[in-house]
């Protein structure tokens, strides 16, 4: 039928990485626990989660930011992904952790997770400008679903002004009627005498 | 600060909480598929897959005419007491795949909705009737040749009357817009205001979540009623997977019943045995559901699919803007719809959130987060590329992964690439134009202007995937309709998939190109059409 085939060349971006990169494995090198797990994790693996920590304490620099906090919004987001964008993200944190520019730094083979933060800082921009495409993409993921676990919250709101109003469901009102003939014939009735309530 | 006051009629109905729609939504004939504890065999004279757009004016239609309509959703059934106004809670319920859905090679953001109601849940209310041009150059050049532009026009106005929709005033546009407004009549560009399907509105700001206060004339508070009321059935949490196509007909539809987040099937199945099939999963979903059954009209399914790319352009003025406040949209212009050998695209503002404008917004760390925090003197206005009407902009592909969910390619072209260009130019110009003292394009490395448009700079940006963010709103195509069945997945007269004697597909995958508009009237129109057809046909 052919899907064999075309889902080899179809893996999409994550497997492309992965023949990109030649398959460096996870197991190449301990990562560093980063950060502990408030809670069970959803979909996102444990070595990848302590990536995603790393990545997210970097991505978002705002004060009060928790990157354990956000990698928890992110694998909480991502549960309602499709199974092979779960298991792509996975595998695009253990390529991250182990590609080679973050191998190479001063002499030393480290995984991301290992780096200094300006070291790290260093890497997020190699991917965010790099000649290749998949890099460019997979930072973009990156980047995108950290910055959008953190300002998804409420405590991250008052630098920006931001603050949507309370309350508003309870206003909700029987529409049920709008756009029927009663409904357009009650339009051209007189408006009925009341008074203008204040909000 | 509270909402404006809404006159009369609004003020005394709001003071009752209790809505019909609840009542409806308790219903006998609203099954909540999660909570199936055996599998279910159902069976109805037809059965729509999908209650957005394209399904929920098909189910009305025909429930209204005397058929037994069963409708099939595999999105959850929320309501105005579910949209809270926060991302966190809305995005992943009401948006395909969680809002995670992109391109296959990740380079495009696929916003689509995922619920009773379709994407006509959590879109931005712009109401357009198709241009009468489209219409022309369906005819001539995609043999679409079962309806005349007159024979729409009925159906359009049942339409505007059912959803009120009615043009809006230049007075009740938020600033977000009003930037956009004053910037191309302040050049001569053309420009409206625009209709938009609601009543009563608040001026909350919060479509793209889900109206909280019911005034958004989606399907879910208008058709999906109406169909129910005439004796339909919905089924949510059931996603179609497979028909079971013998001799030229659908005999059956099997089906997966899925848990109450819509995450992760519940084990139990169902099976729809009905005289007659209608898919409206929409672009993108309907084609694969063809896919899924072995229909690929010779290999056309899938095919053709455009998506109105779309890139913007953030502007910062001196007077606040507050873009997350007011209708999101309510000006538009077409100044450069038609360039002629060129892709054109026309301009609409989008409205502000924090998620995902902190993602759209580029960069990371201390950069990203003081480029950010200028959000409530921001503006943000996009240029949505019309594709499909060049022969050398084919579109995209819609494809199987092996778990059958399906895939989009699309190969951002050089015309595309091209217009994308010339479109962040006009956006500049324009913001410029009506008073911004900053223009920033979204790329990674973005080009920051001081109060004038670089030409040469936007110019040698990085146009390519991952270095400039693009995205779709709107997703058309897929399943295109026509009379020449060697060139066409339904025929144009009643959506009738060729070659099977009991299936139409009625949504906006059967468009032979983009519309060059917001496409949700568009759908409303041709589907209220067909259905009108389909029952008289009975």
């Amino acid at each position: 039928m052919g899907t064999s085939r075309r889902s080899f060349l179809r893996t999409g971006l994550l497997g492309g990485a992965l023949l990109a990169f030649g398959g460096l494995g996870l197991s190449l090198y301990p990562s560093k626990e980063v950060g502990v797990a408030t809670g069970p994790l959803l979909v996102i693996e444990p070595r990848a989660f302590q990536v995603l920590v790393a990545v997210a304490s970097r991505i978002v620099t705002a004060k009060d930011a928790d990157p354990v906090a956000i990698a928890h919004g992110v694998d909480r987001a991502l549960s309602y992904a499709l199974p092979e964008t779960q298991e792509g993200l996975n595998k695009l944190l253990g390529l991250f952790e182990n590609a080679l520019p973050g191998l190479v730094f001063d002499g030393h083979v480290k995984p991301f997770t290992r780096l200094s933060p300006e070291s790290q800082d260093a890497v997020l921009e190699r991917w965010r400008t790099s000649r290749i495409a998949l890099r460019r993409i997979g930072y973009q993921a990156l980047r995108k679903l950290a910055l959008a676990a953190y300002y998804m919250e409420e405590s991250s709101w008052e630098p920006l002004a931001y603050q949507p109003p309370r309350g508003f469901s309870a206003m909700a009102y029987d529409d049920s009627q709008v756009g029927t003939p009663e409904w357009v014939r009650a339009q051209s009735a007189p408006p009925a005498p009341s008074n203008e309530e204040a909000p | 600060m509270g909402p404006r006051s809404v006159g009369t009629a609004g003020s005394v109905e709001r003071r009752g909480a209790v809505t019909k729609l609840a009542v409806i939504r308790s219903s006998p004939n609203v099954v909540d598929g999660s909570r199936a504890t055996t599998d279910l065999v159902l069976e109805a004279d037809v059965c729509i897959v999908g209650t957005g757009a394209g399904g929920a004016v098909t189910a009305a239609t025909l429930a209204h005419a005397g058929l037994s309509v069963l409708m099939l959703e595999e999105g959850g059934y929320y309501t105005h007491a579910d949209f809270t106004m926060r991302e966190k809670d809305t995005e992943p319920r009401l948006y395909q795949e969680g809002m995670s859905r992109t391109t296959g090679d990740g380079a495009i953001a696929i916003l689509q909705g995922r619920a009773v109601g379709g994407t006509t849940v959590v879109n931005w209310t712009t109401c357009f009737r198709t241009p009468e041009d489209v219409v022309d150059h369906w005819k001539k050049k995609h043999a679409v040749g079962g309806f005349a532009y007159a024979e729409l026009v009925p159906h359009y106005e049942a339409i505007e009357q059912r959803l009120a929709i009615v043009k809006v005033s230049v007075d009740s546009m938020n600033r977000n817009n009003r930037t956009l407004y004053d910037g191309c009549t302040k050049l001569g560009w053309s420009v409206e205001t625009l209709r938009r399907n609601v009543h009563a509105c608040l001026q909350t700001g919060f479509c793209h979540l889900g109206c909280p206060v019911n005034a958004k004339r989606s399907m879910l508070v208008t058709m999906i009623p109406d169909a129910i009321d005439a004796g339909a059935k919905l089924v949510f949490r059931a996603r179609a997977d497979r028909f079971e196509v013998e001799a030229g007909a659908v005999k059956s539809l099997r089906g997966t019943l899925l848990d109450a987040e819509g995450r992760k099937p519940t084990g139990r199945s169902f099976t729809v045995k009905a005289k007659r099939f209608v898919v409206s999963g929409g672009a993108i979903n309907s084609p694969a559901l063809l896919l899924r059954s072995g229909i690929d009209a010779g290999g056309l399914v899938g095919t053709r699919t455009f998506i109105h790319p779309v890139v913007g352009s953030s502007a910062i003025y001196d007077e606040p803007i507050e873009a997350s406040r007011g209708a999101p949209q309510s000006a538009a212009s077409h100044h450069f719809a038609h360039r002629g050998d060129e892709v054109g695209f026309f301009l609409e503002a989008v409205p502000w959130y924090p998620a995902l404008m902190a993602a759209t917004s580029p960069g990371f760390g201390r950069a990203h987060e003081a480029a950010f925090v200028q959000a409530p003197h921001a503006a943000l206005h996009i240029a949505i590329t019309i594709d499909g009407f060049h022969d050398d902009v084919p579109g995209g592909r819609v494809t199987l992964r092996d778990s059958g969910a399906p895939i989009v390619d699309y190969p951002i072209v050089p015309k595309l690439w091209s217009a994308f260009r010339f479109g962040q130019k006009r956006l500049a110009e324009m913001q410029f134009a009506s008073g911004a003292k900053t223009v920033r394009t979204l790329h990674e490395v973005p080009v920051v202007m001081e109060g004038k448009v670089d030409e040469a700079a936007i110019d040698a940006a990085r146009w390519e995937s991952g270095s400039v963010p693009v995205s779709t709103a709107h997703q058309m195509g897929g399943c295109r309709m026509g009379d020449d069945p060697k060139s066409s997945v339904v025929r144009s007269e009643d959506l009738r998939c060729h070659g099977l004697t009991n299936l139409h597909v009625v949504d906006g995958s059967v468009f032979p190109t983009s519309l060059g508009v917001n496409p949700q009237q568009s759908i409303y129109g041709l589907a209220r059409m067909a259905a009108t057809r389909i029952a008289a046909a009975k």
